[in-house]
């Protein structure tokens, strides 16, 4: 259980990135100063990575369900905050690093196969402050979103130019039977009642956008829940078999490639022949959800004094927000992710 | 300039390590103050000496372009912590791949600008993560001479002289409070001469206008690139990477990077040669208006110990000053006199 409750830490409670001048000047005071970072919140929430022209490809790498990972010190760098200076070895987070880099490019590789010629890859791991993948390493046609905060976190940059979305190395969601298994913040989320994963939850902003999911790769307990969560359309690329919560029976790094390869191929052939669908739910969107227990009662506060948000406090930790658009529940998990950074 | 220097220099030239302070939070209980006046390190003299020396090193005919390497806005980077300092001043292992791209990214605009007909180059070192050495020399490109290591008088344009046929800049980042990646300039929340804003590549290229040098290349995140156009009119750019937060961003492949320097740098020295690139040139006398960092402006010493530099008024608002003066050389050894107080414990 801890460990879980770590990995998805990892996500969360990292240390203010601001430039140096803005942690110079602290958080804003005055009216001015807060109008200056809301407008500069809508600035960035309104970009778009550069266009480009063909069959475009959204790829979200992350660690815990990459092949052969299991341990946090092979997904955390030790520089995310206080608690993960000891969770991290040069020869585990480092390693793992170069593996994630050629899954993706395996992904990517795949894709082209299959006639994508666009590809954007937003890291989706917490790790070193989503910052894991190799720039160098990295296919060279790809443009690679890093760093942290980002305005819709794993799915920042992503827009309806977009033929598909791709998720490699995911993992099964907070309370289940995976490796390292957490979701965001949270220890239960759901809309309409319907439990998601982090998969899950953006593929519903995607959904939004007309974009589907067409490739999800990481342990079996998270491919057969992302199944019943939004169906079985995407290509699934099992990568290892969870035996434990820091365990697992895994493919080769190398077969484990093969298979992306493959998987992204027929992924974007099923797409382009109009055989996914995006994922949708009835609107208005009831999102419940409750944080993590093992958070200070100060995030819960802070989280309750969200201003930008209509939520309703439904227990302890529990809240509810009823809305029209995902993507403001995009914004929210962003806003979460800096209420428990304060 | 990283803004995340001054730590280390203090620590590294007035022998004060163990006192290290966050950037721009001067500690409560202030230790002593060194109140050895600027001049006696480095003041006009030496900028002088600086660019006299350079002077014999540039050649007198033929396209000589002198390139200013910064590194937040290098291609990939987003994290000043992990990314832009070295172990040693409290950064990662990960400064070191940094330092390859900063020479990677110099090499590409020498490539293209020898492309084009330049014959010399001039690299200065523009970021201070390990004390304005963050090239590596052996990697660099052999006929460049370089300009590295700190104090160096007017750190960004040390040695420019009038044999210089044009500045680059690669790495840059956004002006202090701009939208950018790790945005800030020198010392300052503001600044601006004759009522314009300039950022850290737009005070270089004012330093080089007075001498007929225009600036012809820009390469950071959107922010630098649409900021510096702005100011400096329509020099090439290069926009290595689309910002999302001042410590996020969606980055084209550093091999791509480097393909477009490349082209851009080429067709930079073809304009410039052409006569289609102008230097910054501002009226005179220099009206210079700017405003410390608030860090600073909290720094009662910093603060009166600026106000007190020869030239500098008061400018109405805490924190702000004014210096009026027909010279730009004047100007950079002001630049230079601020950056040499606030560095100080």
């Amino acid at each position: 259980m801890r460990i879980a409750v770590f990995v998805g830490m990892a996500l969360f409670t990292a240390p203010s990135l601001a430039g140096p001048a803005l942690r110079a000047q602290g958080q804003p005071q005055t009216d001015a100063q807060r109008a200056t970072a809301q407008a500069r919140q809508q600035l960035f929430r309104s970009k778009h990575v550069p266009h480009e022209a063909g069959f475009r490809v959204f790829i979200v790498p992350d660690m815990e369900g990459m092949g052969s990972a299991v341990d946090i010190h092979e997904v955390i760098a030790g520089n995310e905050g206080e608690r993960y200076k000891t969770l991290t070895s040069p020869d585990y987070w480092d390693r793992f690093r170069l593996l994630l880099t050629k899954e993706v490019n395996a992904t990517i590789a795949g894709a082209r196969l299959a006639g994508a010629r666009s590809f954007v890859v937003n890291e989706g791991h917490g790790g070193n402050m989503f910052a894991n993948v190799l720039p160098w390493d990295l296919d060279t046609a790809a443009i690679l979103v890093r760093g942290f905060p980002k305005p819709l976190v794993m799915i920042t940059g992503l827009d309806s130019t977009f033929g598909t979305l791709m998720f490699t190395g995911a993992h099964a969601t907070a309370g289940s039977p995976g490796v390292m298994a957490h979701n965001f913040a949270f220890d239960s989320f759901t809309v309409n009642g319907k439990a998601l994963n982090e998969v899950g939850i953006n593929a519903l902003m995607a959904g939004e956008m007309g974009v589907s999911v067409s490739l999800v790769s990481g342990d079996d307990v998270l491919i057969a829940e992302t199944k019943e969560m939004i169906g079985s359309e995407f290509v699934p690329v099992i990568t290892k078999r969870a035996v434990g919560r820091m365990a697992a029976i895994t493919y080769s790094p190398a077969r484990v490639r093969r298979m992306l390869q493959a998987g992204a191929a027929e992924a974007v052939r099923r797409e382009r022949q109009g055989r996914i669908r995006p994922f949708t739910m009835a609107r208005p969107y009831r999102v419940e959800f409750t944080l993590r227990a093992s958070y200070p009662d100060s995030v819960v506060t802070a989280v309750a004094g969200l201003s930008e948000f209509k939520l309703e406090k439904l227990g302890d930790r529990s809240f509810r927000l009823v809305t029209d658009s995902a993507r403001e529940m995009g914004y929210l998990l962003d806003a979460i992710e800096q209420a428990v950074l304060r | 300039m990283s803004a995340g220097r001054s730590v280390g220099l203090t620590a590294a030239l007035l022998a004060c390590g163990g006192a290290l302070q966050a950037q721009g939070q001067p500690a409560a209980a202030a230790p002593p103050r060194d109140t050895t006046p600027p001049g006696a390190y480095f003041g006009v003299t030496e900028y002088r000496l600086a660019r006299q020396k350079l002077e014999l090193d540039t050649q007198n005919s033929g396209f000589t372009v002198y390139i200013i390497g910064d590194m937040e806005g290098l291609a990939a980077v987003v994290r000043n912590a992990t990314e832009m300092r070295p172990v040693d001043r409290g950064g990662t292992p990960q400064h070191e791949r940094f330092r390859q791209e900063l020479t990677d990214e110099v090499n590409a605009v020498i490539a293209g600008a020898r492309a084009a007909g330049a014959t010399q180059f001039i690299v200065n070192e523009g970021h201070g993560g390990t004390l304005f050495r963050n090239i590596l020399p052996e990697q660099l490109d052999p006929e460049a001479i370089l300009i590295r290591g700190y104090p160096k008088p007017i750190v960004m344009s040390t040695g420019l002289n009038p044999k210089v046929d044009a500045m680059m800049i690669v790495g840059a980042h956004a002006n202090a409070g701009s939208p950018g990646v790790i945005s800030h300039s020198f010392a300052f929340d503001s600044f601006t001469v004759n009522g314009r804003q300039l950022n850290e590549a737009g005070i270089a290229a004012f330093i080089g206008g007075e001498m007929g040098i225009p600036m012809i290349l820009a390469a950071g995140d959107d922010a630098l690139t649409a900021e510096t156009r702005e100011m400096l009119g329509p020099l090439e750019t290069v926009t290595v990477k689309t910002v999302f937060s001042g410590s996020a961003a969606a980055g084209l492949s550093p091999a791509r990077v480097h393909g477009q320097l490349r082209a851009a740098a080429a067709r930079a020295v073809r304009r410039a040669r052409a006569g289609q690139l102008k230097p910054l040139v501002l009226d005179r006398p220099y009206h210079v208006r700017f405003c410390l960092r608030r860090g600073y402006v909290r720094d009662d010493w910093v603060r009166t110990t600026v106000g007190r530099l020869p030239g500098v008024a008061d400018g109405g608002t805490p924190g702000c000053f004014v210096f009026t003066t027909a010279s730009a050389e004047e100007v950079g050894n002001l630049l230079n006199e601020i950056e040499w107080t606030v560095l100080k414990p």
